[in-house]
């Protein structure tokens, strides 16, 4: 198996980020996963500031991004990220509860690599968490300046 | 007329016209004519006995002449009149010798008939002037009176006033209008007559007035009954010969009527505006709160079913086969309710969502469609028979939610037939639309129910027989209306159904 790059995971629901991690962990893929718990948080490990002020500096190899967060939410994430030259470069996945397609426009409009509802159905959740998970933190080469263990 | 009148006009008339008009020849003629005559007389006076009438004879020639033939017959007649009495009225007689002591006799009478003359001359001028003056007059008497006699035929009120308000005409439009007659009206102030209330400060109109020489504005004002009415009052500015401000036209118009109305518009505007805003206060809520259901709706089932089927794992072996089908129902339950929740999304947002209408292939959105159902469709023995479709006008992703119901449908309620067949075509529409129509062989309907059909949440079969909401028909329903079209369906129990939706043309 190739390198496993990092997956920054920005998620407020403790029991989703328990069924995440679960699916991730499933497949061994759960290593290298940072829980954040808003947008605000997000932005603060991406900047490396507040309680992340000591961490490496590298880029994680995808962020993993729910839209409905407290404080700061998705898509303003989406927007600080798209428009930073040093964060752009990070591929994006847009994984949120809703169908609603004008977050999936706006998302796509701010640039986000790829959308993904999260689905009812455990099975599906499972295989979709996995398979974004294989992709980006395995398949994808990504881009320069990310970690990889 | 007085008789009199008429004479003297006819006099005056026919002298004018006998001096300006006649040839010179016939003027000096009737001289000559009148001194004959005046000797004639005198002759045969003289011949009778009678004496010293012939000087006061052609007195009255001269004069004659002087009034009918003007100064120039007037003074050949008094040359005339001088030879003639000097010839046969003076010793010696017959001859036009002059003795001394007729001198001054001659003198007089000459002094005399030029007076005559002149007078009469003066008289006939200022005859000529008076009567000429008193045509124009009452030609211009007449030329007004018609005019007001006009301005009364007209229906918009018209009255004239002074500068300060005191009303001096009033036509029958007024009358009319105001409910005031024009002898009531006439010397009366007309701002207190009428009660008038103007929109401006009168200065300020004033001041208009004098610089353009005419005003317009909405003027209230009370009617002789009470009532009150609104007019749309002009006004024109008459000025004298000096060039001062003399009378104020004013031209009225009722438009009580049209104020109400407009106001009237005005109002439902106003309401109608409120109502939209407070629609799109509703429609901006509902949008929330379909988002919100979206997102908050979702997680908690997605949470309950992950952990049941967390659990269900971590305790397989040891759960007995109630226990695991009381698990498999619970996971069955959530995702039947995952569905019911993307389905009534979807319904909601067809209502809410802008269509974007384009030219659309229905052959290609089909193909597409049926790409898509490849995983229901797997394993299944389906004869297909699709026609070409024309194409439509209409959203693209709107009639693909029609199209994948409506397929998906025919594949669902077919699933226990052994042989299936599905046909999709297009029936004969009219000239600005197109039918298209989806039949299959399936478990079909009962048509008394036929009116159900296409209600949210109305199933017609139990839903361990068939999978499904009971939304796809109310969303294909919701989109076809939008687009302005048409839906219906024939069905016979368990020989199949025919589903039928109009389009517009491209």
């Amino acid at each position: 198996m190739d390198l496993l790059g990092r997956i920054l995971m920005v998620e407020d629901d403790p029991k989703d980020v328990e069924l995440t991690l679960t699916a991730l962990e499933e497949y061994n893929l759960a290593n290298e996963v940072v829980v954040t718990h808003d947008g605000e948080e997000a932005l603060d490990y991406l900047y490396s500031r507040g309680k992340f002020k000591t961490r490496n500096s590298d880029n994680p190899a995808v962020i993993l991004l729910d839209l409905k967060l407290p404080k700061v939410d998705g898509l303003e994430v989406l927007q600080k990220i798209k428009s930073d030259e040093k964060l752009k470069i990070i591929p994006v996945v847009v994984l949120t509860s809703s169908h609603e397609e004008k977050d999936m426009v706006a998302s796509y409009k701010l640039g986000v690599n790829a959308y993904v509802v999260k689905p009812v159905d455990f099975h599906e959740f499972v295989n979709a968490i996995r398979e974004l998970g294989v992709f980006w933190a395995i398949i994808n080469q990504a881009p320069p300046g990310s970690v990889r263990k | 007329m007085p008789l009199r009148v008429e004479v003297r006009r006819t006099m005056a008339r026919a002298n004018f016209y006998l001096q300006k008009a006649r040839p010179v020849f016939l003027r000096y003629g009737l001289g000559v004519v009148c001194v004959a005559a005046a000797l004639g007389l005198g002759l045969l006076t003289q011949h009778y006995g009678f004496r010293d009438v012939a000087l006061p004879l052609f007195l009255f020639a001269v004069a004659i002449t002087a009034w009918f033939a003007g100064p120039g017959p007037a003074a050949l007649a008094v040359v005339l009149s001088i030879g003639f009495f000097d010839y046969f009225f003076t010793e010696p007689l017959y001859t036009f010798y002059v003795s001394r002591s007729e001198i001054p006799y001659l003198i007089v009478f000459v002094a005399f008939a030029s007076l005559v003359a002149w007078f009469s001359a003066v008289r006939r001028r200022v005859e000529r002037d008076l009567s000429q003056a008193r045509d124009r007059l009452q030609a211009e008497v007449k030329e007004r009176s018609e005019q007001a006699s006009l301005l009364n035929l007209t229906h918009d009120t018209i009255f004239v006033r002074n500068m300060d308000f005191v009303i001096s005409y009033w036509n029958r439009g007024a009358q009319e209008l105001y409910g005031w007659a024009a002898q009531e009206a006439i010397g009366k102030r007309s701002d207190q007559l009428l009660r008038t209330i103007f929109p401006a400060p009168l200065d300020d109109i004033h001041a208009e007035l004098l610089r353009v020489g005419r005003w317009e504005g909405e003027l209230k004002r009370t009617k002789a009954d009470g009532t009150a009415v609104v007019v749309a009052s002009r006004w024109a500015l008459r000025r004298d010969e000096q060039e001062r401000p003399v009378a104020i036209l004013e031209t009225n118009n009722d438009i009580t009527e049209r104020k109400r109305r407009e106001e009237e518009i005005r109002g439902l505007n106003e309401e109608l505006a409120k109502r939209s805003k407070e629609l799109e206060a509703t429609n901006k809520e509902l949008e929330a709160f379909a988002y919100s259901v979206s997102h908050d709706l979702r997680a908690p089932l997605r949470h309950m079913a992950g952990y049941a089927e967390l659990l269900q794992k971590k305790v397989a072996s040891l759960l007995d086969d109630k226990s695991h089908r009381y698990m498999t129902m619970i996971l069955e339950s959530a995702k039947r309710m995952g569905n019911l929740i993307d389905d009534l999304l979807t319904f909601s947002r067809i209502g809410r969502a802008e269509t974007q209408m384009t030219s659309v292939s229905l052959d290609q959105l089909v193909k597409e469609v049926l790409a898509e159902l490849r995983q229901e469709t797997h394993g299944r023995d389906i004869t297909w028979k699709i026609s070409a479709l024309p194409a439509c006008h209409g959203d693209r992703s709107m009639l693909r939610v029609v199209l994948v119901n409506l397929l998906s449908n025919a594949v669902k309620f077919t699933s226990r037939q052994p042989q299936t067949k599905i046909e999709i075509g297009s029936a004969d529409g009219n000239k600005d639309e197109i039918v298209v129509f989806v039949k299959d062989n399936g478990a079909g309907f009962d048509m008394k129910y036929v009116k159900k059909l296409f209600g949210v949440f109305q199933r017609l079969h139990q839903s361990d027989a068939f999978e499904g909401t009971g939304i796809g028909l109310a969303t294909v329903q919701r989109i076809i209306h939008r687009h302005g079209g048409e839906v219906r369906a024939e069905g016979v129990v368990d020989q199949g159904a025919t589903f039928y939706f109009s389009v517009p043309k491209f």
